[in-house]
This record gives C-alpha cells, structure tokens and sequence, in this order.
C-alpha cells in the first residue's frame, strides 16, 4: 500500500490517473445501481402500508357489485297492525319498537304520511308504512371502510396531496426496478419480456374491447360553473316553501 | 418420461432451485387461469335469471335486458358520498328555468300525487334490477308545479355533497321517471339514497342520483360528476353508452 503510506506522511500524492481518488462522476458511475437498489428497497419499505391499503381497498371496490365493501348491511321485513294517525307518537314508537325487538335509545321519530320512522341511537332505522315495519340494521366493515374512503371518496384534502407522493414513489419502484439487475436476467432479457408482457396486458385489452371510445356518444363539452349561494330557510306550507326565481340560469352554472 | 427441457440436476445441482421456480411459477400461472375460467363458467351457466330476461321484450321492442348487462335479485349499494339519510331534515329544491320554483319537505312530498311504478335498473358496471316496485312522486309532476319554462331542455339532479347528474328533459320526465323513496313497499335505505333519491330508469343507474336535494331545469346541458369524469353524457343501456 505504497500511496497509503506516502500519503499519511504528508507527501505529494502521486499524478499517475490510476491512483488519483475517484472523482464525483466515477463514484455515481461506479455506484449507481447500488444506490438505485438501496434506494429502491427503502422506498419499497415505505410503500408497503400504502400498497397494501391501495391493493385491497382496489380489490373491494373492483367488486362492488358483488359486495358492500363498506358494510354489513341488513333489513328484516316484519308485520304489525296498522299504527292509526291519531295515535300519539310515544305509543306509536313503544309498538313499533316492541315490534322490532329493539330496545335502545331512540334518537328521533319522525312521522308523515303514512310513515313513521324511528332512528335509534346505534344507527339502526325502523319505518313503519301501514303494516310494514322494515328494520334497516348496518355495521362499518372497519378495515375496507376507512381503506376505501381514502382510496375514492371525493373531498378529502391533504390526503390528495399524500397519495400523489405515494403515486410518485410507486412511479420509481416501477422505473429503478427496470434497472436492477443487469444482464439476461434484467433489461437484456427477462425484464424486457416481463414488460412487453405487462405492457400487453391493458394494451391487449384496450385493443380488444374497443376501449373507450368504443360506444361514444356526443357530450357537450362541460363549462366553468358557480355554485349555488345558500339560502335562508323560510316557513313552508305544507311543506311547499315557494323560492325566488334563480338569479342565473346561464349554462355555465353548475 | 423426462422432460426434454429439464436440466440435468444430477450433474447441475446448482441449477435446481431456478428450475424449482419456474415448475412454481407454471403452476401458479395455470391454476389462477383454471380459477377464473371455473368461476367464469359458473357464473354463465348459473345465471338463468339474466337468461329469462334477455329472452323478454319491452312494449318499445326493446330487450328487457340491455345488452352486456346481468340481473340480480336486489340494489347493490355502489358507494358514493352518503347524505343524511334524515327524512325530517330532507328538502328538495325544485328550481332553475321555472316560473314557481319551490322548495319542498318530506311530508309535503308525499302530500303530492304519487305513483306505484314497475321498472328495470341499469348499473353501468353491468347489473340490473328487474321489476322493482317503485314508489314516488314523477318530475313531471314537480315540472308541472314549478311552471317549468318552455326553453328549459335538460334538468339536473342535484345530490349531497355537490354531486350532480344530468338528463335531457324528456326522458327525466317520462312516465317513469320520479323521485322515490320507496322500493317494493320498503323505505330506501341509506345506502341507496335515503330518504329521496332519482329515478330515470331508462338510463344508467347513476343518473338516478342518491340523495336527492334539488331538481333544476336548464336550457343547455351540464355534465355531471360522472359524465366529467369519462362516463357517456347520455348513458343510453340499449346502445351501451358507457363511456365518453
């Protein structure tokens, strides 16, 4: 280890390239794809809880028709004498909800036409019609109900922002797993058929079904709209409360 | 008898375990094809009742059944951004192109003419409901009470949280389309639009929009929350309008 050596007793290090410490250049040229992998790996780390989120939550909704991703909903149908309309509301709720089974707290009763309608406080709703009374029972799924509210539900706000970085991160998952491994096993190769493969996939299915365009109608182009003012309630009659002609009725209102 | 393309692993043993993956991952890729094949099959040959309705026709000529579509037996709740689902604090805005714009209750709502109608949904992602009994009050009807103006040419369903859906007139106030809240004698429940939702049956289902809180009348069209997102402006079942 001559230059070692030299070096450590202050001399002038030696002109010959060969010896000279890489540069910033040679060291990335050097090092890249190693970078590329740690990097790869720890962002693979970090998407993890994301993915898993995304993957499942995509697999419920896929199957919406199938399923309620969101809850276990149930509705029993049961029949009771006709509650009369001048019965008063307390007894109509006691033999509505006696006939329902339910005995908890009731959060409002609500009664017109020939409805009735009770809300108990654990969310379940009873509505008699005649000599009907249809209990509505619904429990959150947890999981897929927070999961998939994040996935789709519109409005949310920062979390647009924190999925984009995810989509980011995922984006370099996809591009730096292309450059991994070098040789047949990478983009020579294996990689190239696995991505022609997957690229075939929804280019194969677009050219299959025709894809979007394949039923197209004519749609007139959306424009920029404005968004009702909110109004003042106003006492109705029977339940009819008249309003004043909108203020604009222009197309672009939306 | 050997397989050809197997290596010799007696003199390569180093080459046994790629040789392990790609036996594992033939298989894998053949039993999820046989998987969905065998569900796919089940499917068709399970669905007599799709079958029964393809095979009826409408009074227009139409099929019963639109084309690329499969019948269930009841609603399945599609998501979307859930109102309330409160009867008592349920008001409906009727407005836009009329001369009598109004705003109404739940009970003023059923203290209107009412209709008992039976009629098929759509759902774009293929499913439908045949012959639910529905029950409610028809647009024509609130057209009619608001003294909609004759240049009014589409209206536009209005729906908790900004949701918004559009239909040309004369197919939002066809004989069947209303506003209902109920379905086969049972109230809606939340999940399908509590306590008023649309009802344009002769459309995909969205256009029928869940949690129902304004009618408006216009003059030219306005895309709606779905229709801006891809989906076909008009969104006809029998011509598959689908997609934009």
């Amino acid at each position: 280890m001559p230059e070692v050596a030299e070096a450590v007793v202050g001399q002038t290090p030696p002109s010959h390239p060969a010896t000279r410490p890489p540069g910033t250049g040679a060291t990335i040229k050097k090092r890249w794809r190693a970078w590329l992998r740690a990097i790869h790996r720890d962002i693979g780390y970090l998407a993890v809880g994301f993915t898993v989120l995304y993957a499942l939550s995509g697999i419920a909704m896929n199957h919406i028709d199938d399923w309620d991703p969101n809850f276990h909903a149930s509705e029993q149908t049961l029949h009771i004498a006709p509650i009369p309309d001048d019965l008063s509301d307390a007894e109509a709720t006691k033999r509505i909800a006696a006939a329902a089974g339910l005995t908890g707290k009731i959060d409002d009763v609500f009664r017109a036409g020939d409805e009735v309608r009770l809300t108990f406080a654990s969310g379940s709703k009873v509505t008699a019609i005649g000599d009907t009374v249809t209990v509505q029972v619904r429990r959150d799924r947890v999981f897929f109900r927070a999961a998939d509210w994040l996935h789709a539900t519109r409005g949310k706000q920062a979390w647009k922002f924190i999925a984009d970085a995810y989509a980011v991160l995922l984006l370099y998952l996809a591009i730096s797993g292309i450059f991994m491994i070098k040789g047949r096993l990478g983009l020579r190769w294996r990689g190239a058929t696995l991505i022609v493969v997957g690229l075939a996939a929804p280019i194969g299915y677009l050219v299959l079904s025709g894809g979007p365009g394949a039923q197209r109608t004519e749609r007139v182009a959306a424009r920029p709209g404005e968004v009702d003012p909110p109004r003042p309630p106003k006492p109705s009659t029977d339940g009819i409360t008249p309003l004043p002609p909108d203020d604009d009725v222009s197309p672009g209102r939306k | 008898m050997r397989d050809s393309r197997r290596p010799d692993l007696d003199r390569f043993p180093e080459l046994q375990r790629g040789w392990d993956r790609r036996q594992f991952v033939k298989s894998a890729a053949v039993g999820t094809a046989f998987m969905a094949l065998g569900g796919a099959l089940v499917r068709i040959a399970s669905d007599d009742l799709s079958k029964e309705a393809r095979a009826e026709t409408r009074s227009d000529g139409r099929t019963r059944l639109p084309p690329g579509q499969r019948m269930l037996e009841e609603l399945r709740p599609m998501g979307g951004a859930e109102g309330n689902g409160d009867a008592r604090s349920f008001r409906l805005r009727v407005h836009g192109l009329c001369k009598s714009p109004f705003e109404i209750d739940y009970a003023g709502l059923l203290k209107l003419p009412q209709v008992q109608k039976e009629a098929d949904v759509h759902c774009v992602t293929g499913w439908s409901l045949i012959g639910g009994l529905w029950k409610g009050v028809q647009i024509a009807t609130l057209a009619e009470k608001a003294e909609v103006k004759a240049e009014a040419r589409f209206v536009i369903f209005e729906a908790a949280h900004g949701y918004t859906a559009n239909a040309p007139l004369k197919e939002a106030t066809a004989d069947a389309a209303m506003v209902t809240y109920r379905l086969n004698g049972k109230p809606l429940a939340l999940q399908h639009g509590a306590p008023v939702r649309g009802l344009v049956p002769d459309l995909y289902f969205w256009k029928s929009a869940k949690w129902l809180t304004g009618i408006r009348f216009v003059k030219a069209d306005e895309p709606g929350y779905w229709e801006t997102r891809g989906y076909s402006n008009h969104a006809d079942p029998w011509k598959e309008e689908r997609y934009a």
